[in-house]
């Protein structure tokens, strides 16, 4: 049996948030205390049991007028499937134009979300191109 | 300004100064509330200043009832802009404005010198740098304001080191932990020199706690090591007086350390223009049409003074916009300002600074010191005219407070407390 | 392979670019070899800046001599290289009996020297030339100067350079060897090999170090560090000329005080500190909490805000703590050791006398070869000593629609333009660090420090010149800005 701490995020009044726990190999919960609402208690519990999260991160794109676009999950995902899902997030290469809310992973890990792009990257300008060719003044 | 009549101006309604989400806003609800000329002016070559680099969600909870990235939030308003026809010019900076509303204004191609009826300051915040806040020791590459490096990472693809520290538990350090992690990045600790973080709880749990980031409060950062790139920092604990404790200071190593030690609202314009600033907030004293000291000049979103959820600069925005565009369209009227409002116990900074007393205003304001179930109490001499129980006010939230006009009636003075 | 010169500069500081930029007149091989990336990113770069008329150096001294002279050229020299100068003139401040009488004496000696205008004002006068100056009496000296230290150390060597001259950047010289057959053979850390009739050891605070590799040991350098705060360009203005107490007996420095910069900066400053390592540039805690408090002492108008960096210099002292004051400097062509022309202990007031000593230099190198006239030598260099956004908003204006990356501002704190940092980028030294640019072009040097114009400028040179991450250098090969991408590609030319 432990006790964990939580500053509850729900609502601004940010209840301090008590978990008495019961530790075996998954955490349950036993009792909620702090809360003033229903919905801390639920959060608390969650947060215990299994905690969710939204993750953003970046893919690489080609031949864009820049060279990542910024993605996210659209549902919150498992706490411990975070590193299995930016794994999967790091092998993406999206070709230019990405327009906002293209979906870029179903299900990555096996997690029920999509990743969609969150920002826009347009063509490369041609002047861009050319400029990147020209050396004048490149490190020798 | 020399040569300043030989440019021809040009004569704008409403011109609005930056292009992120206090801008947006602003020129958004300018247009909504009738005024057809708009221009907004945009230094970056996209709009949606900051938020570009926010690809964190988090966004439009109380707008759009949605956790949004930056970006995405940033659209929202870009797309309902361009559906108006406003006017915009990106990759264009203004160099000066007086106080009769000229701007000159620099762009690719052209030195542009625009005469407006009304101006919407916009142009958010800096970051503080180590100069800011006289971190000893030498200069080596690897420090960052976690802006900065946040840009690098997120815009540019660059990754700015491996081993980082973080000095300040700002939600941008916060945020920057979590997603320097993710890029494989090791962050050994953040450090707050105050008992508490100026972060959300949230993003304690979820950027810090999360990945097993330890928070030292009450620690500082002393010294700066490393004659090439940093090769580590010295921390120590500081006491009641914020002075670092020497016999508690300690080696920390790490290639990279991040300040997020606070933000300024980037007033030189406003101060060029002769806009009275309040010291605390380091952004104008405006009244409750979040017009300035000087006529015709508004200020809203973080260049006022800095917010921490970017909703409430959205609604503060449009709020000054249409006063903006009420101004430029009703030939300049300005509104008596009859009632002052002033910060009492407790209480760091509130905003407005001046009421006309003919409409509902909002207060913004923030708390010296985090407290537990107290109220915000605002009394006009001694009278309590509103009142707001909180069971969490921190110094880190803004808290906003609704007066209602007729509450409002009679009043002269008002001073806004913690009881 | 060795590369072959007739005079071979160690160090390029103000003074071995003064010597080099001298020597371009003639027609000889000079070279340069400097171990940083840049020049001048010493002492050059770290000091407060200002031209001194030269009353305080005992008569008949070099220093007295040289600082003089030096003074006396900075007018045409900065005209031709476009370098920012003001002469703002200097007030010398007397509270006591003592004091006015050390400020007579010092009047004397400055007239002795050949110090132009030196006049001792009363109280009002004190006033009518600088508002709110307290003291009895002062000293005024109309020739004492502001002007930007790194920018008349990279003009002298840009001009050096299209007359002629050699850089060699990166380039640490770890051994000298007189040859047999007369003059040098020197080499370098990277295993580079340079030989020379003449060298000139200007290596500042190694030039003890320098000797010693030719033989000559009866010199020590001791490193004194002085701390700096720069302030926020909100109060330029404020400060219309220099104001320094009476010096103190055996002080080594001038003692702490205001200076107002070209660029419209207040510097507070310098402390003085002896120290064993003499690239040790650091801060620390103790002195920049003496400084605020001297500084809020000086103008209680300065607020907390106003400190935007601090940054230290390194004095080359010839005097250890324990005996303090300053020793004149070494200005010699050895008789013993033959073509070694020896330049040390070139502290304050080395900027104002550098070109003095560069001509002084040139009269010892005339001993050893013959000087003739280099026929292409032009004394101008091209360009202007204004930033575009000091120019008129005509010539602007006009100048933005010919080029419209003149129309792009990238630092917004200085209001430095795309096409100036390209400018900067394209410099004829090829130095390529962070501080290179930003010392050409004054981007990042503003109150917000770089946060907004690095990353924008950090976007133009991979975006347009091709830079990879790992070509990012602050200041040395050890001080890299970043360590990867964050995603493979997106590297400069991939994109």
């Amino acid at each position: 049996m432990s006790a964990r701490e939580f500053t509850c995020v729900v609502c601004p009044n940010g209840c301090s948030i008590v978990v008495e726990v019961d530790d075996d190999e998954t955490p349950v919960v036993a009792k909620v205390r702090g809360n003033v609402c229903k919905r801390g208690e639920e959060w608390a519990r969650q947060e215990v049991e299994n905690p969710l999260r939204t993750i953003a991160s970046s893919v690489s794109v080609s031949g864009g007028d820049f060279p990542l676009a910024s993605v996210r999950t659209t549902r919150p995902i498992p706490l411990g499937k975070i590193r299995d899902v930016m794994e999967t997030i790091r092998q993406v290469t999206l070709a230019a134009p990405v327009e906002i809310g293209d979906v870029v992973l179903v299900s990555p890990a096996g997690c029920d979300t999509e990743v969609i792009a969150t920002r826009g990257v347009g063509s490369a300008s041609r002047d861009v191109r050319r400029a990147a060719k020209a050396k004048g003044g490149m490190k020798e | 300004m020399n040569g300043r009549e030989r440019i021809p101006a040009e004569h704008r309604s409403v011109v609005v100064v930056g292009g992120g989400p206090a801008g947006l806003a602003a020129a958004i609800a300018a247009k909504e509330h009738g005024c057809d000329d708009v221009l907004l002016v945009e230094r970056d070559h996209i709009l949606g200043g900051i938020l570009n680099q926010c690809i964190h969600d988090g966004f439009g909870l109380h707008t759009f009832k949605e956790a949004l990235s930056g970006p995405e939030y940033a659209d929202r308003f870009i797309r309902k802009l361009r559906g108006l026809h406003i006017e915009t010019a990106e990759g264009t900076i203004v160099l000066s404005l007086s106080p009769d509303r000229v701007l000159e204004v620099s762009t690719r191609g052209a030195l542009r010198r625009i005469e407006a009826d009304a101006v919407v300051l916009a142009m958010g915040c800096r970051e503080r740098t180590r100069g800011a806040i006289s971190i000893p020791g030498r200069r080596p590459s690897g420090v960052y304001t976690a802006g900065a490096a946040q840009n690098f990472m997120n815009l540019e693809n660059i990754m700015v080191g491996r081993n980082v520290a973080i000095l300040g538990s700002g939600d941008i350090g916060l945020i920057m932990a979590r997603r320097m992690t993710l890029e494989g990045a090791r962050v050994e600790a953040v450090f707050e020199i105050l008992p508490y973080s100026s972060g959300l709880p949230r993003n304690i749990q979820q950027c810090l706690n999360d990945y097993n980031i330890p928070l030292f409060l009450n620690t500082t950062v002393t010294e700066i090591l490393g004659a090439g790139r940093l090769e580590g920092i010295k921390v120590a604990q500081v006491g009641s007086d914020r002075a670092p404790i020497c016999d508690t200071e300690r080696f920390v190593p790490c290639d990279t350390l991040l300040l997020s030690v606070g933000l300024i609202p980037e007033n030189e314009l406003t101060r060029e223009a002769g806009v009275a600033i309040d010291p605390v907030t380091s952004g104008a004293v405006v009244d409750d049409r979040f017009m300035t000291s000087v006529p015709g000049i508004f200020s809203c979103g973080n260049v006022l003074h800095v917010h921490d959820l970017v909703d409430w600069v959205s609604v503060e925005a449009a709020q000054a916009g249409a006063f903006a565009a009420e101004y430029a369209g009703s030939g300049r009227r300005t509104a008596e300002r009859t009632i002052s409002v002033v910060p009492g116990a407790g209480v760091r900074y509130t905003l407005p600074q001046a009421l006309s007393g003919d409409q509902a205003c909002t207060l913004s304001l923030r708390v010296q010191e985090p407290w537990r179930d107290r109220s915000v109490v605002v009394t006009d001499n001694g009278r309590e005219v509103a009142r707001k129980r909180m069971m969490r006010l921190h110094p880190a939230e803004m808290i906003r407070l609704d007066i209602a006009v007729e509450a409002l009636s009679g009043c002269s003075s008002l001073e806004v407390s913690v009881g | 392979m060795v590369r072959m010169y007739d005079v071979l500069v160690v160090g390029g500081g103000v003074v071995g670019c003064s010597v080099a930029r001298e020597l371009s007149r003639f027609s000889l091989r000079t070279a340069v070899l400097e171990k940083e990336l840049d020049v001048g990113l010493g002492t050059s770069c770290r000091n407060s800046g200002v031209l001194h008329a030269g009353f305080n150096y005992a008569p008949g001294s070099t220093r007295a001599l040289l600082d003089v002279q030096g003074n006396r050229m900075m007018d045409d020299l900065c005209r031709d290289l476009k370098v920012k100068i003001k002469r703002i003139g200097k007030l010398t401040v007397a509270f006591d009996d003592e004091e006015v009488a050390e400020l007579h004496r010092l009047k004397e000696q400055g007239e002795v020297n050949g110090v132009p205008g030196l006049e001792l004002v009363g109280h009002d006068r004190m006033q009518t030339i600088q508002h709110g100056v307290e003291g009895v009496l002062a000293l005024y000296s109309p020739s004492s100067s502001i002007i930007s230290p790194y920018g008349l150390t990279i003009g002298l060597a840009e001009n050096a350079l299209a007359n002629g001259a050699h850089f060699h950047l990166g380039q640490r010289v770890t051994s000298i060897a007189s040859q047999e057959r007369g003059g040098w053979a020197v080499t370098t850390a990277s295993g580079d090999r340079f030989s020379a009739a003449v060298l000139v050891n200007a290596a500042g605070l190694f030039a003890a170090d320098v000797c010693r590799m030719a033989g000559i040991t009866e010199h020590e350098i001791y490193p004194c560090r002085g701390e700096y705060y720069v302030l926020d360009r909100r109060l330029d203005g404020i400060v219309k000329t220099l104001v320094y107490p009476v010096p103190k007996k055996n002080s080594p420095g001038l003692g702490i005080h205001l200076t107002p910069t070209v660029d419209g900066n207040l510097l507070v400053g310098p402390s003085a500190e002896y120290l064993d390592d003499p690239e040790d540039c650091a801060c620390s805690r103790d002195v920049m909490k003496d400084l605020r408090r001297e500084a809020h002492h000086l103008m209680p108008e300065i607020h907390v805000t106003d400190y935007i960096r601090s940054f230290s210099g390194i004095r080359a002292k010839q005097t250890p703590p324990s005996v303090g004051g300053n020793k004149d400097f070494v200005v010699e062509d050895r008789k013993d050791v033959k073509g070694f022309i020896n330049l040390l202990g070139i502290e304050s007031p080395g900027l104002t006398s550098a070109p003095a000593i560069a001509a002084m230099v040139r009269a010892m190198v005339e001993h050893h070869l013959p000087l003739a006239p280099n026929p292409t030598f032009n004394p101008v260099r091209p360009g202007s000593a204004l930033l575009f956004s000091d120019r008129p908003a005509e010539e602007r204006a006009d100048l933005i629609a010919q080029n419209p990356d003149y129309g792009e501002i990238i630092c917004r704190c200085e209001k430095i333009t795309k096409q100036e940092i390209i400018d900067a980028v394209r410099n004829p030294l090829g130095a390529r660090t962070m501080v290179s640019i930003k010392y050409r072009a004054r981007a990042s040097m503003g109150r917000c420090q770089g946060g907004f114009c690095i990353p924008r400028i950090v976007r133009i040179l991979r975006n347009e010149f091709g830079w990879s991450t790992a070509d990012f250098l602050k200041r040395s090969t050890s001080s890299p800005l970043f360590v990867g991408t964050v995603r493979p590609g997106g590297e400069g030319t991939e994109r």
